[in-house]
């Protein structure tokens, strides 16, 4: 999982200018923010899923980063989750050809966004397939689930 | 000389990047189309003239493979430029799609240097041909 933590943050820095780092899922204070997540499967050498929960209040960030944009420039719900999608779509292929190589075969299904509950934000928090992260002193999840 | 350039990509935030990049990266657009999958892209081909397209390759409908492959099956890429623009593009992928026609790769994330050395490459090409 280090090497998919360096890669998450490394396309997340170049996509977005967000800087993070890792942290511990009990340091980060989840109930006070109220989480969207994107999630997206992949099939090939490697079949599996790849999932990240951010604070509704970043996603505006992220798209208006990713979009070259200011914040508030970023009005529509959709756009923003649109955004969120893209981010974890790039961070899909490249995290998949860092564990895999870059010959391995594999086909990216469209990534989904929805609003995080509390039993799914607390089932993220113990998974052992989510990793912690402080991105922009907010906290995030990341996760990645292999089939087999 | 100024390009009419179709964005095929079911993201709308990669489509208003590229666009943004084509514009930061001083490439000069006369007309600027966008479709959201391979059948839509079909669609715009049958009624407007593209020089250049940019195709991402996961997407609903019809994925971007297949698009490029009914391209060369209908004799529209020896004319008309693809380059795919994409995370998913392993090593055998690209020559795959290399070998059907695609002019080039562009790995996401991207910058906008990287999509004029990409224009300027292609459409130097297609402009020498002609």
């Amino acid at each position: 999982m280090e090497k998919v933590s360096s890669k998450f943050l490394e396309i997340v820095e170049q996509l977005t200018f967000m800087f993070g780092e890792p942290t511990p899922r009990t340091e980060l204070d989840l109930e006070a923010e109220t989480f969207v997540l994107a999630r997206m499967s992949f099939t090939g050498d490697l079949a599996g899923s790849l999932s990240v929960a951010v604070p509704v209040e970043i996603t505006a960030e992220i798209a208006a980063n990713i979009l070259g944009l200011e914040p508030e420039e970023v009005d529509s719900e959709e756009m923003k989750m649109d955004a969120l999608g893209e981010m974890l779509n790039v961070v899909c292929g490249h995290v998949i050809m860092c564990l895999v190589g870059t010959d391995a075969n594999f086909v990216l299904n469209s990534p989904e966004e929805m609003p995080v509950d509390a039993a799914m934000l607390d089932e993220m928090a113990v998974s052992d397939d989510f990793l912690g992260f402080t991105l922009d002193d907010s906290p995030a999840l990341f996760g990645l689930t292999l089939e087999n | 000389m100024a390009f009419s350039i179709l964005l095929v990509d079911d993201s709308a935030t990669v489509r208003a990047v590229i666009s943004k990049a084509l514009f930061l990266s001083g490439v000069e657009i006369r007309e600027l189309h966008q479709a959201g999958n391979g059948q839509e892209a079909l669609d715009v081909l049958e009624n407007e003239w593209v020089d250049l397209i940019f195709c991402d390759l996961s997407m609903p409908v019809m994925d971007g493979e297949t698009f490029v492959a009914t391209m060369n099956e209908r004799g529209m890429l020896e004319t008309l430029p693809v380059v795919i623009v994409s995370s998913a593009g392993s090593e055998p992928r690209v020559a795959r799609l290399k070998a059907l026609g695609v002019r080039d790769y562009i790995q996401k994330p991207f910058t906008p240097e990287r999509i004029r050395e990409v224009v300027d490459e292609v459409m130097g090409v297609a402009q020498n041909a002609d």
